[in-house]
């Protein structure tokens, strides 16, 4: 049971120290390459930018790829590589997913297989996602350049160029082999129409003879690596990394579920180099294993050692509650028998059996760590409070979390956690040596909040309105979970999510499409847009600001970040914080469906 | 304001030739050269061969494919599209608390669940004959108890309709159209209607077209299931009636509603079923049959990481490949002590 998430750790610790080092290598523009490559970099290299010019260029660089994005998805009928015929989007889902795959969240409003054709596959899904994680990259070596005290904070364009170039291509292309020798397809033929073995078990065509299988396939393995390397998500079929031809065996579950955090660790390892500051990042690094592995432990337990409670026994109940006039009223639960099924191997709906008994739930568990977002299992369908594991996870966003934007995030936290730590000893809060001021604070608050409010909000504002309360497709606590797991997802960049819910408007001329499918599609993707950019640009802010700062003297008086205690401070803060905002949340959603009654109704 | 336009430009062509067209390229290449098997879906053969051409192939190793006859094992309840439709991945997404979820289960079981070989009350008997009987307890008591029974269970009963839209929407002599657009008037307007016509009976649906009262079979079981094992609870704790479990991975969905693959478990519970199958098609002896597919099966069981992180698998496609090539193949050690096959189906009821 704790072996597979053992070695999925295990392992991509012990990977990520030379990345890490490689990543540092390469930000530091130590290398040297030949003089065609030289010539490329030049293209794009604009000069040093102060964090206001690198600001800018990144959103304008945000906006380009925003325009090529949306003009991509909005012609797919007319591309080529259409070999099925797929049809233009719905324009609110062009939008929606446009916003979804720029900010890195990849939260899918439609089904790959079904809505998409190759074209707009590789050169959109399969773009954005090298392209986006790297976005995220670049403002994180910004960030550390800026804490480093240089007021210049490199080029936005080079950063992104190498990033792509030296370390997301030539990671995406060994992980792509090695899925495409585990069976993922790489072609670009269309759907194979097979005869089924069994004649006629397909059912029967009008004209009375069998109908075939029809398999769709396509460039699967190109785009499933990157997915997962960069903390993307965004799977080229419905089912994500459940489709046998995403995920087909255990050594690719093992490898993509590897590829998941591997990056966001070595961010980790970067950071330490950079900053020349390695104990520092250790306890970083110790906070957060500690954290990620509380959250592997607590799914694994509620969800592949745990039946599913709605096939066992529960004993009648009978509460009396106050009713509107004042009065009692009696509610009483009725009792239902165990159904005689071996739940030996935990709750099964909705999950593959190939990858081995708590390879889901960890997979649940490290997805929500990082902003990734992909699924080897259907979330909806997890226990009552193994869902929480993956909510738990997007609400503090900074376990590992996405590439670069996870460890910016965690650095907000870190300034929190300073603040609160000078505040008890009643000293200038200082990080690295500079000033932690009213500035600084006002700007890491912008940060946090702006993820608290656009979960919150728009969850209040949905499950009031017919919106989400007629999207649902579970009862009760567990329908609400469904609309706070969406906003959740989409405001921590993850893309996941509890997909029972109808958010699927389908192609432009879709005959029923979801009815409240446009409302969902723009709502999410203002909220995925608004909590990728704020984030991103307030802590560029403090780092710029930092770096103007004269650095203070060390002395016996100063706090120490690179310390066991200030660990703990650290731990506290996360939980404290992440705690103090969602915990009436998360009581409504999966606390109170783990309470019952269950089943509810009949 | 040029400079940073110039080098939008660059960066969007650069990225777009390298990450859209040389990166996937250079793995199509890989894919149709080396790999080619697996770059076009794993398919399959009749014997179990790769191929690549779609035409040849009766399936795809790692896409799960249905079967429905007994003489096959059977994969995974699948979500995906109408059932097992790999051109639309997807999942029930149903919660612990989702009343269909529990219904669906308990509607499987019904016809299956047996009393267990310790069960000091008919060992090893389906439990299906004393659902039927308490059913018929139950309507002669009170003749409007299915009625009843859907009023208090209206979330199952109105998934009935949606399940058999055209049949309802016959009997109740309305259009598809509003039987589909509120189900639960549909579902009141039905129960109302047909318990009075046919008291002490349950609609059951042949064809999904007509609707047949009936007060026993495998549709009552399925319906009646849990409402049996709450009347028989008492009777469970004490340890009077045991049931025998049932493999989960038969009664929950998978994720992609695809998954190629069952649990060993799920294989030998179904063996019964299978052998028997082939047992009457070759007209060899069952107990023999029997123990060859079981050998089978475990030849063929495969666990994942190697055994490190889970129980054993069978994949369904390549245990019925591997089944049917045994029967088919006159060389097979399986036919030899065997007479011919029945004249009237030379291949012993496969069509290839």
């Amino acid at each position: 049971m704790w072996m597979l998430p053992s070695l999925i750790l295990g392992a991509t610790v012990l990977l990520a120290i030379p990345l890490g080092l490689y990543m540092a290598w390469i930000f530091n523009g130590r290398y040297h390459v030949p003089a065609w490559l030289r010539w490329l970099e030049q293209r794009v290299d604009t000069g040093s930018q102060d964090w206001k010019q690198y600001a800018v260029a990144m959103l304008l660089f945000n906006v380009a790829i925003f325009l090529l994005g949306f003009t991509i998805l909005a012609l797919q009928p007319l591309m080529p590589l259409n070999p099925d015929g797929k049809k233009m989007l719905g324009p609110t889902t062009i939008f929606n997913t446009v916003c979804s795959f720029l900010s890195n969240t990849n939260l899918q409003h439609y089904s790959g297989e079904v809505h998409l054709s190759y074209f707009s596959q590789i050169f959109f899904i399969c773009w954005m996602q090298f392209i986006t994680p790297s976005i995220g990259l670049c403002a994180l070596v910004a960030i550390i350049r800026g804490l480093r005290g240089e007021r210049d904070m490199g080029n936005f364009y080079l950063d992104l160029w190498r990033s792509v170039v030296y370390l997301f291509v030539p990671l995406a292309f060994v992980v792509a082999i090695l899925l495409l020798a585990a069976g993922s397809p790489m072609t670009l033929e269309g759907n194979a129409r097979i005869t089924t073995l069994e004649p006629g078990s397909m059912g029967a065509e009008e004209n009375g003879s069998s109908k075939p299988q029809e398999i769709a396939r396509g460039p699967v393995a190109a785009i499933v690596a990157i997915k997962q390397l960069g903390t993307n998500g965004g799977g080229f079929f419905g089912a994500n990394s459940c489709h046998p031809f995403e995920n087909p065996n255990s050594y690719s579950n093992f490898l993509t579920c590897l590829s998941l955090i591997l990056v966001p660790v070595a961010s980790l390892v970067m950071f330490g180099r950079m900053l020349n500051q390695m104990r520092h990042a250790g306890v970083i690094f110790g906070v957060m294993l500690l954290l990620s592995t509380a959250t592997i432990i607590w799914a694994v337990f509620f969800d592949a050692m745990q039946p599913n409670p709605g096939l066992t026994a529960h004993a009648e109940r009978t509460y009396k509650i106050p009713d509107s006039t004042g009065g009692q009223l009696t509610v009483s639960l009725p009792e239902v028998a165990d159904l005689p099924v071996d739940q030996s191997l935990g709750n099964l709906e909705g999950k593959e059996l190939r990858f081995g008994t708590s390879a889901s739930a960890t997979w649940a568990a490290l997805t929500t760590n990082t902003s990734n977002g992909s699924v080897n299992c259907m979330h909806d369908s997890l226990n009552p409070l193994a869902g929480l594991t993956p909510l738990a996870g997007m609400w503090l966003n900074c376990i590992w979390g996405g590439v670069g934007v996870g460890l910016i995030n965690f650095l907000i936290y870190l300034v929190v956690g300073v603040f609160l730590a000078g505040l008890m000893v009643g000293r200038t809060p200082e990080y690295l040596g500079k000033k932690i001021e009213a500035r600084e604070m006002k700007l890491a608050m912008l940060a946090l909040l702006i993820h608290p409010l656009m979960i919150l909000g728009p969850t209040g504002l949905f499950t009031a309105l017919d919106w989400g309360a007629q999207s649902t497709n579970n009862p009760a606590a567990h329908g609400f979970s469904e609309i706070l797991y969406e906003f959740t997802s989409a405001s921590a960049n993850n893309g996941s999510g509890f997909e029972g819910l109808a958010d699927t408007y389908g192609f432009n001329d879709a005959e029923t499409p979801a009815p409240f499918a446009k409302q969902w599609d723009i709502a999410c993707g203002l909220v995925m847009l608004l909590s990728r950019f704020v984030p991103i640009i307030a802590p560029l802010a403090i780092a710029g600001s930092l770096a103007a700062k004269k650095l203070t003297l060390f002395t016996a008086g100063t706090m120490r970040t690179d310390t066991l205690t200030f660990g703990f401070v650290l731990l506290g803060t996360v939980l404290l914080v992440g705690a103090l905002l969602f915990l009436p949340a998360a009581v409504l959603g999966p606390i109170a469906e783990q309470l019952g009654p269950l089943p509810f109704g009949r | 304001m040029l400079e940073h336009l110039r080098a939008n430009v660059w960066l969007l062509v650069l990225t777009l030739i390298l990450c859209s067209i040389l990166y996937p390229f250079a793995l199509l290449l890989g894919g149709q050269t080396i790999l080619r098997h697996q770059a076009h879906g794993s398919l399959i053969d009749e014997k179990g061969n790769p191929v690549t051409d779609s035409s040849q192939a009766r399936g795809s190793l790692l896409i799960a494919q249905p079967f429905k006859g007994d003489e096959y094992f059977q994969p995974r309840l699948s979500n995906a599209g109408s059932g097992y439709d790999a051109t639309s991945s997807g999942a029930t997404n149903w919660g612990a608390p989702n009343p269909l979820l529990r219904s669906r289960v308990a509607r499987q079981l019904g016809p299956i669940v047996k009393y267990a070989s310790n069960s000091p009350t008919k060992p090893g008997q389906r439990v299906g004959d004393d659902i039927d009987a308490w059913f018929k307890a139950q309507v002669q008591q009170d003749p409007s108890y299915v009625a009843k029974w859907a009023r208090e269970n209206s979330t199952i009963a109105e998934q009935w309709v949606k399940d058999n839209l055209d049949a309802v929407a016959l009997w109740l002599n309305q259009p598809g159209e509003v039987v589909k657009g509120d189900p639960a008037k549909a579902s009141e307007a039905f129960f109302s209607r047909f318990v009075p016509k046919h008291p002490a009976t349950w609609p059951s649906v042949e064809d999904q077209k007509v609707i047949k009262p009936i007060q026993q079979g495998p549709d009552v079981q399925a319906f009646f299931f849990d409402s049996w094992l709450l009347a028989n609870r008492g009777a469970m704790q004490k340890g009077t009636i045991i049931l025998e479990k049932v493999p989960s991975d038969l009664v929950m969905s998978s994720g992609s509603g695809l998954d190629p693959d069952i649990t060993l478990k799920n294989a030998l519970y179904q063996v019964e079923r299978v052998a028997g199958k082939w047992a009457e098609k070759t007209g060899r002896d069952l107990a023999k049959v029997r123990q060859e597919i079981v050998a089978l099966l475990h030849q063929k069981a495969h666990a994942p990481l190697g055994g490190l992180v889970g129980v054993d698998l069978v994949n369904v496609l390549e245990i019925n490949l591997a089944l049917r090539s045994r029967l088919l193949d006159p060389r097979s050690s399986w036919r030899n002590d065997q007479a011919t096959p029945r004249r009237d189906d030379p291949e012993g009821g496969l069509h290839p």
